[in-house]
């Protein structure tokens, strides 16, 4: 079996992966682009909802970074940069995109991930 | 319409054990259908992910079902249930999209070998599936049972012999329409 994993992956604030009327279409560019993505918690929702399920995304993304997968932020999320504190990962470089074309020049302006760096 | 609470892997299939990502990242063949019809997407956390890791063995239920899992995926089960009691207090319908045949994210089939175990070798195939829930989503239950919340399932197909994309799709959009009721 191919295994057919892009080791890249994008912290996605949810405006972009659920857009309303108008809004860019974050995830569509992501999934076209090869981008795993990483849903952050709704905006709308209170911190006693929202810090946990933080700390979970924190806790993944501390896996993917031990294992030289690529990270982008996209949007932003309150708590978010305290989660991945906790967990000893930096904020990854990010975009608040206002157009579907700037995220996707973004995205093609990003290095390889080491994950995909040849051995030796 | 309502909010569909998503396995992780099928907006990143990076998540995924080697060996098993079917496409690069998100998997539109679910994504696609449940944006189609207007459903919101929150994704759930991966439990095997940052349990196991990114290195971590196929593996069939038994073998993670384990105190330390389950107490991993009891954490994991409140911090998604938190959300989905928010959003039913709000009045949407839920629906939960897992995979079928996973050990932990199973809806209907996940797998069983009470053998499989030391060095791993283990010819590929089926029948290690069975019927029945994977041990995160049968933590998820029973939190949201002591919440007094149901939700309806579906789940993605891709392991299970004989996929059909086209079955796969039916089956979502009927959990949707709740004609499976």
């Amino acid at each position: 079996m191919r295994d057919e994993r892009s080791y890249r992956v994008a912290l996605v604030a949810d405006r972009y992966v659920n857009p309303k009327p108008g809004q860019v279409d974050g995830l569509a560019v992501l999934a076209a682009a090869g981008w795993g993505v990483m849903q952050l918690p709704d905006a709308s929702y209170p911190a006693e909802v929202a810090r946990p399920l933080l700390a979970e995304v924190a806790e993944q993304v501390e896996e993917f970074s031990r294992r030289g997968y690529g990270f982008v932020l996209v949007g932003e999320r309150d708590g978010l940069a305290e989660a991945l504190a906790h967990v000893g990962v930096g904020v990854p470089d990010g975009i608040a995109p206002a157009s579907a074309a700037e995220l996707r020049e973004f995205l093609a302006a990003q290095p390889a991930p080491p994950a995909t760096a040849a051995p030796g | 319409m309502g909010v569909a609470f998503v396995a992780h892997c099928l907006l990143n299939q990076n998540s995924k054990v080697l060996d098993g990502a079917h496409c690069a990242g998100v998997y539109s063949p679910i994504i696609d259908v449940l944006r189609e019809r207007g459903w919101r997407i929150e994704q759930m956390p991966c439990p095997e992910l940052a349990f196991a890791g990114l290195g971590r063995f196929w593996a069939v239920r038994e073998q993670y079902d384990t105190a330390a899992f389950r107490r991993h995926c009891q954490r994991l089960a409140t911090a998604v249930a938190g959300a989905i009691e928010a959003r039913v207090q709000q009045g949407e319908e839920i629906v939960l999209v897992g995979v079928e045949g996973s050990p932990s994210m199973g809806v209907t089939i996940t797998s069983s070998d009470p053998q499989r175990g030391g060095r791993p070798a283990w010819p590929d195939g089926s029948p290690e599936l069975t019927g029945g829930e994977g041990i995160y989503v049968e933590e998820l239950h029973a939190e949201l049972g002591r919440r007094g919340i149901t939700v309806r399932v579906a789940g993605e197909t891709h392991a299970i012999p004989g996929h059909d994309e086209a079955v796969q799709r039916a089956r979502l959009e009927s959990v949707l329409e709740h004609r499976d009721a």
